[in-house]
């Protein structure tokens, strides 16, 4: 069976800067795939390429085995597969919660008002919100908006979340709150794709590590492995740094 | 942390102390006295011109006189909400070809958006009263206003919904992409409505625009409250106090409008704009 993502010596330029270097990297379905890497690493430009937020100079990215569309509404369908969770929520800020929930199913998968209503209440049940249905996101916590966010994703029953720093825009406290929604859903066995500053997080949940710097992966490991035996300087210098904050 | 007490003021000035409010006294006094003089002066010449005459204002004791400036009033607001839509329809259509992908669209709206927005109204009232007939384009009076100021107006209402759809954050934008809408779809229902609820208040100063512009109607003959004012004029030979009332009624009408701009201004700011609809909603 084809990959869920694969990706295929992408390369990406911003300008004169070559953001990403020749990235090939495949997620398998189930598995929960986490990137580390120093920031300007590349590491949420390549998590943004797999949806076409970011266009590529080279390389090829295939979804479920299916060569991602340029444009249109083929990029669309691919995208609705697809969920993804920002660093900052991106909640539709003029929606309450409920329509923020429902807008894609209604929309996109032309379901009706009331089947998404009531999926989207088995939603937000889920990730631990079904009390602020109606507010407006901008009445919710960050860590309270994340999981709007992430139910939002759910919504569309996508074939695997794209999670770009999902928790780098939220108080500490909070956090937690927001990785154990995700470690739930990685034990259900979605398939995932995250970008995180969290190592322990990443220790626990990931199946693989893909440890980036300057725009190449540098070390692809199982976490254990990867934690206690890097084989790159690289990851090495990367790990003592963190450890010693 | 109280926002909303607090005034242009607070956020200018700091707290006065004794010298700079014996200061703000003396400047309230001596701005008093100047109004009261410009007051007695204006009234003395009223007075001395023989405006006070009883033969000005008897007419307005008569109820079809008020009945006359009403017919006036329903004309006015007529050509302006008639002006309003058609000058939203078009500015909308400009503003898309504006932002659209296609270059040559974005020069020909930018072009057409320069061209509304320096031509005065009256000239283009002028085209489609003297010059469009003899083209074979017959009006009628209500279009042969409004359209024209619609026109006018189109213009600034294309580049202040642009203002507002360019700053919606563009994280919105992606949100909506990632859930599979597809560009347009995400600009109707994720862009447009949070752009245009920023510029609410500024469409409504462009509508006090509309209406004065309305003011133009005597040209073409279309019977708003201006032009009623005329005929008034003409009938009882009193000019100072028909324009005189018909200012005030201006004046009442766009103070409402201005009124509602800052109200919703002042909602929308405190994220009140659509929660309140979705507390009611909650509670049906």
């Amino acid at each position: 069976m084809a990959p869920v993502i694969e990706l295929k010596n992408i390369n990406k330029h911003f300008g004169d800067h070559h953001v990403l270097k020749d990235i090939s990297l495949s997620v398998e379905k189930g598995e929960v795939v986490v990137i580390i890497g120093p920031s300007g690493s590349g590491k949420s430009t390549l998590c943004r390429t797999i949806n076409r937020l970011e266009t590529i100079d080279s390389g090829e990215i295939l979804i479920d085995g299916e060569r991602l569309p340029e444009e249109g509404r083929n990029l669309a369908k691919l995208r609705s597969q697809i969920g993804m969770v920002f660093q900052s929520f991106n909640l539709f800020a003029h929606k309450n919660v409920l329509d923020n929930i429902t807008m894609g199913p209604v929309t996109v998968l032309h379901k009706s008002h009331s089947t998404s209503k009531d999926e989207a209440m088995e939603l937000l049940k889920r990730v631990g919100v079904g009390s602020e249905a109606h507010k407006l996101p901008s009445q919710l916590s960050g860590g309270q908006q994340q999981r709007v966010a992430i139910a939002r994703a759910l919504a569309m029953h996508p074939k695997a979340i794209l999670f770009d720093e999902p928790t780098s825009a939220l108080d500490p406290e909070m956090i937690n709150e927001v990785l154990d929604v995700m470690t739930k859903l990685a034990s259900d066995g979605m398939t995932m794709l995250i970008v995180t500053h969290e190592m322990n997080f990443a220790r626990r949940v990931a199946d693989r590590v893909i440890f980036m710097d300057d725009g190449r992966i540098v070390e692809e490991a199982k976490p254990e492995d990867f934690f206690e035996n890097p084989k790159t300087e690289r990851a090495k210098t990367f790990l003592n740094s963190i450890k010693s904050e | 942390m109280n926002y909303a007490a607090r005034t242009f003021r607070d956020v200018l000035y700091e707290k006065p102390g004794p010298k700079t409010r014996s200061l703000i006294t003396v400047f309230t006094v001596i701005s008093a006295l100047l109004l009261f003089l410009m007051l007695f002066f204006a009234i003395r010449s009223f007075y001395v011109n023989d405006q006070l005459n009883p033969k000005y204002w008897f007419f307005f004791t008569k109820i079809t006189t008020w009945q006359f400036i009403g017919k006036g009033l329903v004309g006015t607001f007529e050509a302006a909400v008639l002006a309003g839509i058609m000058a939203f329809i078009m500015g909308f259509t400009m503003m898309l070809a504006r932002i659209s992908r296609f270059p040559f669209s974005n020069k020909i709206a930018a072009a057409v958006i320069e061209f509304t927005r320096g031509v005065p109204t009256l000239l283009f009232i002028y085209f489609f009263f003297l010059i469009a007939p003899g083209m074979g384009l017959k009006l009628p009076s209500l279009l042969k206003i409004s359209l024209p100021v619609a026109i006018s107006a189109s213009g600034v209402v294309a580049e202040v919904l642009r203002s507002g759809v360019n700053a919606v954050p563009k994280g919105q934008k992606e949100a909506g992409l990632c859930i599979g809408m597809t560009e347009w779809q995400t600009f109707i229902k994720v862009i447009f409505p949070q752009g245009f609820k920023y510029v609410i208040p500024a469409l409504i100063s462009e509508i006090v625009i509309v209406v004065k512009d309305t003011t133009y109607a005597y040209v073409v003959s279309f019977p708003d409250l201006m032009q009623n004012a005329r005929v008034l004029i003409s009938n009882y030979d009193a000019m100072l106090s028909v324009y005189l009332t018909v200012a005030v009624i201006y004046i009442l009408i766009n103070y409402y409008l201005n009124k509602l701009a800052s109200m919703i201004e002042k909602k929308a700011s405190t994220g009140g704009f659509y929660g309140s609809r979705n507390r009611i909603k909650k509670y049906q």
